[in-house]
């Protein structure tokens, strides 16, 4: 009897111990490499680590970052500056023949690096406004950066794809089934947001490293922003404030420094340190023809591109390269097309003094300030080494003068950040011109399509015409 | 190599030194061994031996109608004190008893009967509890260690291949060590990974994940079970239903897989070895064009296209050697892998103390060019107490794995078999990689990398201690207590030399070490007693159990020479160092009450509450449970009365829930990591706080019969297995930022199917016996339902009454006559070809899959061999002609006739029309296969001639794996067929000897 009740004190024992001991075992704290979303907006350090992260980040999204996915390789393609050689890869071809697929690898890359850039912003700026922890001064720096960053995102994307989901918070449940809005929402929004960061940002903060953004930095692009929408006025005013401050920037004489990390020309440049390994740009990786590797290589200049030039025009002389193997001109602004080296000798440029010249030259233009307009692009002539339109052709008419400053563009900014498919764009001239160089050219290629995989996932993004 | 060697010959003076010790412990032994004299009975002594005249250790021999008795030492012998007038009764598992009169002899030899079928007999785990063939409630499916242990595998498994019904294993690769792919009762989850079963070695669960690595071996993993030695495993049993499963909880939806090592039950000391050495070469090869055949086909594309080959789009026309030829898959993996391995196996014990200590070495090489191998090295202990009193049992059991694995580095060789059969060599005349002839034609050397090599040492320690203690009559405590610990270092050497000159050229190593830690206890009350004709069983216990890992890994680079590579200290630099540490606790009750009446009826309750840190704070807990039932009918007396054919009849069925959280730990924080690049911290994944737990609900109901006294037997089973709350990586548009998080999808997924298992005994003498045994399942798998899915981000993936598995592909519409080119039908006709084309549902699951296994023994021979067999559709996507890259034959026909192949083209269009037709039907090939899986002989050398030399077994086996395929599949192997040119299983041929003291 005894044993009995012994027994059963055991059993009630060994059940209480089993239910008591479960509840609380469970709770584990977070693992050493990650910092819970509050703790990253709980103090200065790493709220800034965060805004690092993005940085750091934009090096790795496509889009952005001169790789073979990027816009600048892309729309460059797409365009008719640089050509593929010597390529079997029929996702590149599509590009240069202006008939991409819509399941283009290539063209998911660029929507989706850019679209998980605007998350991390959305994320980002979530948590600094609702964060206890960080010091008010920081706080509005650091929306004002990613701001830019996102205002800077979505001008391009809309560029590329036309309508688009404008995404402003980071909730993937109201995001997933998001429709396309209009283009010009798109561009309310990204006008917002450059006003919202240009009002936040001091001017009077110094500029160390060229890759974070300052005042001057969306100054820049709102400058180009307005030059888009064709507001003249606004673009001449503020171009000429980035031109004002001589403090900071200058149009180098020397044109093979202009891409070096933290140049005077730069207003915002992206630093391969983001990667994480290499330090070369992808530009330098994508565009170089190696001398170890003649052979390796996919892209060169087109030849009725160079003749645009004068013999004597600096540009040719130090940005373009020969390979005499394939008997090709290749772009060579960036010069290092491998390494390792730290520090980091060039850096990506994403707007340069140069532009805002050009887009002064042209608000005063059409605003009928031609001289102005000659002084402008004469300070891009004077650079390269080439005769002076004041010197030439001081009476050049207004239309003269416009296509004159297009193709200075064209010249300029080659295999740069396809400037030369969105002027062509923004002009109207990209039918005319495209569609005589390009033989299965439609006027639906404008713009590119929406990813097949996305439009799979969400039956509500409608797919651009032609595709 | 050096290395290897020595570790070899260190083996070998182990084994030597082993065999040495054993000796003498014998000849002690025969010294010190004095029979007792009894003076009121005679002493009866003698040996028992089975029909092959083997001695049977450990066999009861028992006075009848009385509580005395003994146990045969190794040697089969026996002595025992009896009444001149008694009865001996001598039984043993697996032997019909016997009983003997004495009749006053003082030597009584005794040959036992194999008794196979013994249903009752055959003890089955069931994890917590034993239970037996006959009395099962739920479904378990058992292989043994005779089915096993010959099998030259590193995993086992490998070795399960085609033996049970519902048991899927596809070979992860031709690589020794890969992580093999195995899936009970099909595909559960919709995540890849959450699809593993649970393993459970010795009582202790273990991670199933595949070990991580950097090596060739990446995208499969390693098997983290390779470090098991598969000759020390005893049986492996396969719990699938819901009453076999649902103690498991929340980790039982895919099955379970229950690892038993061998222990050792009997008294005496003996000894064991084996050693055996193989090898193995890749079964079949492409039919691919040779050079001139290839010449005329890319001829003919340039002129079908009108184009002037040149240097750029045309460089094995233009710029290589036109009469070169190189067989690139003999090249690639027309090499042969050798395989060794040794055992040794010394055991000893007495009534009650009992241990097993073993020792293992296993070696296999690639068919790869290089030296690359890899070898394990095992350790087991296995000790086994009871007291005086037999309250107090101990149990211990001790599991040691070495792994080493040289592998070379993650070099991409699949692309060399199709290689231009003219293309230039791999290598230049001084050994080096030639890069020129490569680079000309704007291409990389394909064996980029191919002095790359990558070592993993693989450490792998599982314990795990049971008590035992009888309280009171019927009830007993019990706990057992794991530990494991699995760590794994690995570097990977970049040599200069290896990498093409489009990369930077220096010497780097790439590190990563992890370490992966549990700890399990599970304190547990047993309780059965017998109330009339009604037995009670039951069982109620916890689970506290936590697993760590943590890895590590960092690039070094900049060494100065290849020669010190690895060593940190001659690192220029070390970059992208990461560590990652994950903590996953997991907590449970369970219960199970089995009772039975008159062992006819059966009814069996299990339940489980677990808790699992792996869900956010508010869905960390859930209920599983479920309900078996069984009826023996046989044991009902009209049927014994009028069907005495039928020697067992039973019916059985359950019904229950399991869970599943094998997802990732801390998917619910919404976390930052650090990026690549210096100082920075990024948001790495969508957060979700909200996902619970996968909930499996399995129905099964099954007939199990046998005749003329078991020498037919029949198992049917059908099972429905709904998996709801499917936990997925949720597809989304990557616009939301990710494009996927962790959520629970709102679908039903269906898995159901009928098995058959059935063996007979075709024949049986005292010379003679040829057995069979045979297995088919009948797999389903569908979406049952799946609320709004034309709104959800699975509408162009999945389709409701259909597969998971599917592909939806465009319909083909023969060759355009205007090009050439294959055309899909544009079914939207808007003039483009997208996902809203793709309408036809491409389905390659198996139809059904299983095994025969025949085991024929005659006298001292013994034969056994598994034919595997599957029925499902594959794909094969060698047809791409006109481009630089080598396809099947078949092509050739497009030369100068007409053929079902498109017009041979290089062009883009060309390549486009075929990417396109790729997502057809076109593709789809019969990939079913009836496949030679294993075939083992053995001789067991007559007993007489051994005792000379004083060995008490010497067996002389051969084995062979994957002998011959049967199969109109065109491809390498139609187990895996997804492009044609997958090798799975190689073909393996070893043969050895097992000598046991």
């Amino acid at each position: 009897m005894e044993i009995k009740l012994y027994i059963d004190r055991f059993v009630i024992l060994f059940a209480c111990f089993c239910f008591s001991s479960c509840e609380d075992f469970v709770e584990v704290a977070p693992p050493n490499n990650k910092l819970v979303q509050q703790e990253v907006f709980g103090s200065n350090e790493t709220a800034e680590s965060a805004m690092t992260g993005i940085y750091n980040q934009l090096f790795q999204a496509s889009y952005i970052n001169g790789s073979s996915s990027s816009i600048t390789y892309l729309a460059g393609l797409s365009a008719d500056n640089i050509k593929n050689i010597r390529t079997t890869n029929l996702d590149r071809l599509q590009y240069e023949e202006s008939e991409i697929i819509a399941d283009n690898d290539y063209n998911l890359n660029l929507w989706s690096s850019a679209y998980n850039i605007i998350y991390m912003v959305n994320t980002f700026l979530e948590g600094v406004s609702g964060s206890e922890g960080i010091s008010q001064e920081l706080k509005i720096r650091l929306e004002g950066e990613a701001r830019f960053i996102r205002a800077f995102t979505y001008f391009h994307l809309t560029n590329v794809y036309g309508d688009l989901p404008l995404l402003l918070t980071s909730n993937y449940r109201e995001n997933e089934l998001a429709s396309r809005i209009p283009q010009s929402e798109v561009y309310n929004q990204v006008l917002d947001d450059l006003l919202i960061s240009s009002e936040l940002l001091s001017d009077d903060q110094e500029i160390t490293e060229r890759t974070q953004v300052n005042s001057y930095t969306v100054k820049a692009f709102l400058a180009r922003f307005y030059l888009y929408m064709e507001e003249w006025e606004m673009a001449e005013e503020l171009s000429s404030e980035v031109i004002g401050n001589t403090a900071d920037f200058e149009i180098l004489d020397e044109l093979n420094q202009v891409f070096l990390a933290n140049s005077r020309e730069a207003i915002w440049q992206l630093s391969p340190i983001g990667r994480g390994g290499n330090t070369q740009t992808n530009e330098g990786n994508l565009f170089i023809h190696s001398d170890l590797l003649p052979f390796f290589v996919s892209n060169a200049l087109r030849a009725d591109f160079l003749e645009l030039f004068d013999e004597t025009d600096k540009r040719v002389l130090n940005w373009v390269g020969f390979n005499d193997l394939l008997q090709e001109h290749y772009v060579y602004k960036y010069k290092i097309w491998l390494s390792n080296e730290l520090p980091v000798s060039e850096y990506s440029m994403v707007l340069r003094l140069s532009e805002q010249y050009l887009i002064r030259a042209e608000a005063r233009a059409q605003q009928n300030n031609l001289t102005g307009a000659i002084g402008d692009i004469d300070v891009i002539r004077s650079r390269a080494g080439v005769d002076l339109i004041a010197n030439t052709a001081p009476n050049m008419n207004q239309t003269e003068l416009l296509n004159k400053i297009l193709e200075e563009r064209r010249m300029e900014f080659f295999a740069e950040w396809g400037h030369r498919w969105f002027d062509l764009k923004r002009t109207g001239r990209m039918g005319e011109i495209l569609g005589n160089d390009k033989p299965l050219w439609e006027e639906t290629d404008l713009l590119f399509p929406i990813p097949a995989e996305e439009r799979m996932k969400n039956p509500n993004l409608t797919q651009n015409p032609g595709y | 190599m050096k290395n290897n060697y020595q570790s070899r010959a260190y083996i070998v003076a182990v084994i030597v030194i082993g065999l040495l010790l054993i000796f003498s412990i014998k000849s002690l032994a025969a010294v010190t061994t004095t029979p007792l004299p009894y003076f009121q009975d005679i002493t009866i002594t003698g040996i028992i031996t089975d029909k092959d005249g083997l001695p049977v250790p450990g066999a009861t021999v028992s006075i009848k109608d009385t509580n005395n008795g003994t146990l045969t030492e190794m040697e089969g012998t026996y002595n025992i004190t009896a009444p001149a007038g008694a009865t001996l009764v001598i039984s043993y598992l697996g032997f019909k008893s016997r009983e003997v009169a004495v009749d006053g002899r003082k030597e009584i030899d005794i040959q036992l009967e194999e008794d196979v079928q013994a249903l009752g007999a055959v003890e089955i785990n069931a994890g917590y509890y034993n239970t037996t063939e006959r009395e099962r409630t739920g479904n378990i499916s058992r292989v043994t260690a005779e089915e096993i242990e010959l099998q030259p595998v590193v995993s086992p498994l490998q070795a399960l291949q085609g033996r049970m019904a519902g048991v899927e294993v596809t070979p992860g690769g031709s690589n020794p060590g890969t992580a093999s792919t195995i899936r009970i009762r099909g595909i559960n989850s919709l995540r890849e990974e959450g699809n593993f079963p649970l393993y459970i070695i010795d009582g202790v669960p273990i991670i199933s994940t595949p070990v991580e690595t950097n090596s060739i071996a990446f995208n499969a993993g390693l098997d983290p079970l390779n470090t098991l030695n598969v000759s020390n495993i005893e049986s492996i049993e396969v719990l699938k239903d819901a009453d076999a499963t649902a103690i498991y909880g929340s980790r039982g939806a895919n099955g379970v897989v229950l690892i038993t090592t061998k222990t050792d039950k009997q008294r005496g000391t003996g000894l064991e070895a084996r050693v055996y050495t193989g090898a193995s070469t890749v079964p079949n090869r492409l039919d691919l064009l040779n050079t001139e055949e290839y010449l005329r086909v890319r001829r003919k594309a340039f002129e079908n296209d009108g184009l002037e080959p040149d240097a750029n789009n045309a460089y094995d026309l233009v710029l290589w050697d036109q009469d070169r030829y190189t067989d690139w898959q003999e090249f690639l993996f027309g090499g042969t892998s050798s395989t060794t391995n040794a055992n040794l196996v010394f055991s000893g014990g007495n009534e009650n103390t009992s241990f097993r200590l073993g020792g293992s070495y296993f070696s296999q090489g690639t068919v790869y060019p290089g030296d690359f191998d890899y070898n394990k090295v095992t350790g087991n202990f296995s000790l086994r107490h009871t007291s005086y009193d037999q309250k107090f049992n101990i149990n211990l059991s001790v599991n040691y794995g070495i792994d080493i694995n040289n592998l070379v580095g993650n070099v991409g060789f699949s692309s060399i078999a199709r290689l231009p059969p003219n293309a230039p060599a791999i290598f230049n005349e001084d050994g080096t990689l030639n890069w020129s002839d490569w680079t000309e034609a704007g291409l990389d050397n394909p064996l980029n990398g191919y002095y790359n090599s990558s070592t993993t040492n693989n450490n792998n320690f599982i314990s795990n201690i049971l008590f035992s203690y009888k309280i009171y009559s019927g009830l007993s405590f019990k706990t057992s207590l794991g530990y494991t610990n699995n760590w794994s270092e690995e570097i990977l050497k970049l040599p200069a030399r290896s990498s093409s000159p489009a990369d930077v050229q220096t010497n780097n190593s790439s590190h990563l070490n992890s370490n992966r830690k549990s700890w399990i206890l599970e304190p547990q009350l047993n309780y059965e007693k017998d109330f009339g004709k009604l037995n009670l069983q039951s069982i109620m216990g916890a689970t506290l159990q936590e697993n760590s890992s943590s890895n590590s890994r960092f690039r070094a680079n900049g060494y100065v020479s290849e020669a010190l590579i690895g060593n940190l200290t001659a690192a220029e630099t070390i970059v992208n160092a990461a560590s990652e540490n994950t903590e996953y606790r997991y907590s449970a009750l369970f219960a199970r009450i089995g009772m039975n009446w008159d062992r006819k009826y059966f009814i069996n309750l299990t339940g489980r509450r677990d808790g699992s840190s792996r869900f956010g704070p508010n869905n960390r807990f859930a209920n599983f449970g479920a309900v078996g039932a069984a009826w023996i009918f046989s044991e009902e007396a009209v049927i014994k009365k009028n069907l005495s054919f039928l020697s067992f009849g039973k019916l059985r069925g359950s019904y229950g829930t399991t869970g599943n959280d094998q997802i990732g730990d801390y998917g619910y924080l919404d976390a930052y990591e650090a990026t690549a690049g210096p100082g920075g911290l990024y948001p790495s994944a969508l957060a979700n706080p909200d996902y619970s737990w996968e909930v499996n609900k399995k129905l099964e109901g099954a007939i199990e019969l046998a005749f003329f006294s078991d020498r037919i037997r029949l198992g049917l089973s059908w099972y429905r297995n709904k998996s709801s709350n499917q936990l997925v990586g949720y597809a989304l548009p990557s616009m939301t930022g990710f494009s996927s998080v962790q959520a629970n999808l709102p679908a039903t997924v269906e898995n159901s199917g009928w098995e058959l298992e059935a063996s007979t005994i075709n024949f049986e003498t005292k010379n003679f016996r040829w057995q069979t045994s045979f297995n088919v399942s009948f797999p389903r798998n569908k979406l049952i339902d799946y609320p709004d899915i034309e709104q959800s981000s699975y509408a162009n993936t999945y389709r409701i009454g259909h597969p998971l598995n599917i592909n939806l592909g465009y319909e083909y519409d023969g060759l355009d006559p205007e090009t050439g080119f294959y055309a899909i039908r544009d079914i939207n006709e808007d003039g483009s070809f997208d996902y809203q084309d793709r309408n036809v549902i491409i389905d390659r699951n198996s139809e059904f899959f299983g095994g025969i296994n025949n085991t024929l023994s005659f006298k001292k021979f013994s034969l056994q061999f598994l034919w595997q067999f599957e029925k499902k559709n594959g794909s094969h996507s060698l047809f791409n002609a006109g481009r630089p890259l080598n396809p099947m034959v078949d092509i050739l026909g497009n030369l100068d006739g007409e053929s079902k192949f498109q017009k041979i083209s290089q062009s883009s269009q060309a390549g486009t029309a075929f990417n396109n037709v790729l997502n057809t039907t076109f593709p789809i090939q019969d990939a079913s296969f009836l496949r030679l899986q294993s075939l083992s002989f053995g001789y067991n050398i007559p007993r007489k001639s051994l005792e000379r030399i004083g060995f008490k077994r010497c067996k002389l086996f051969i084995h062979g794996q994957n002998l011959l395929t049967i199969t109109p599949y065109g491809g390498m192997d139609p187990q895996l067929s997804l492009s044609g040119i997958e090798i799975g299983n190689l073909r393996t041929v070893s043969g050895g000897v097992q000598i046991n003291l």
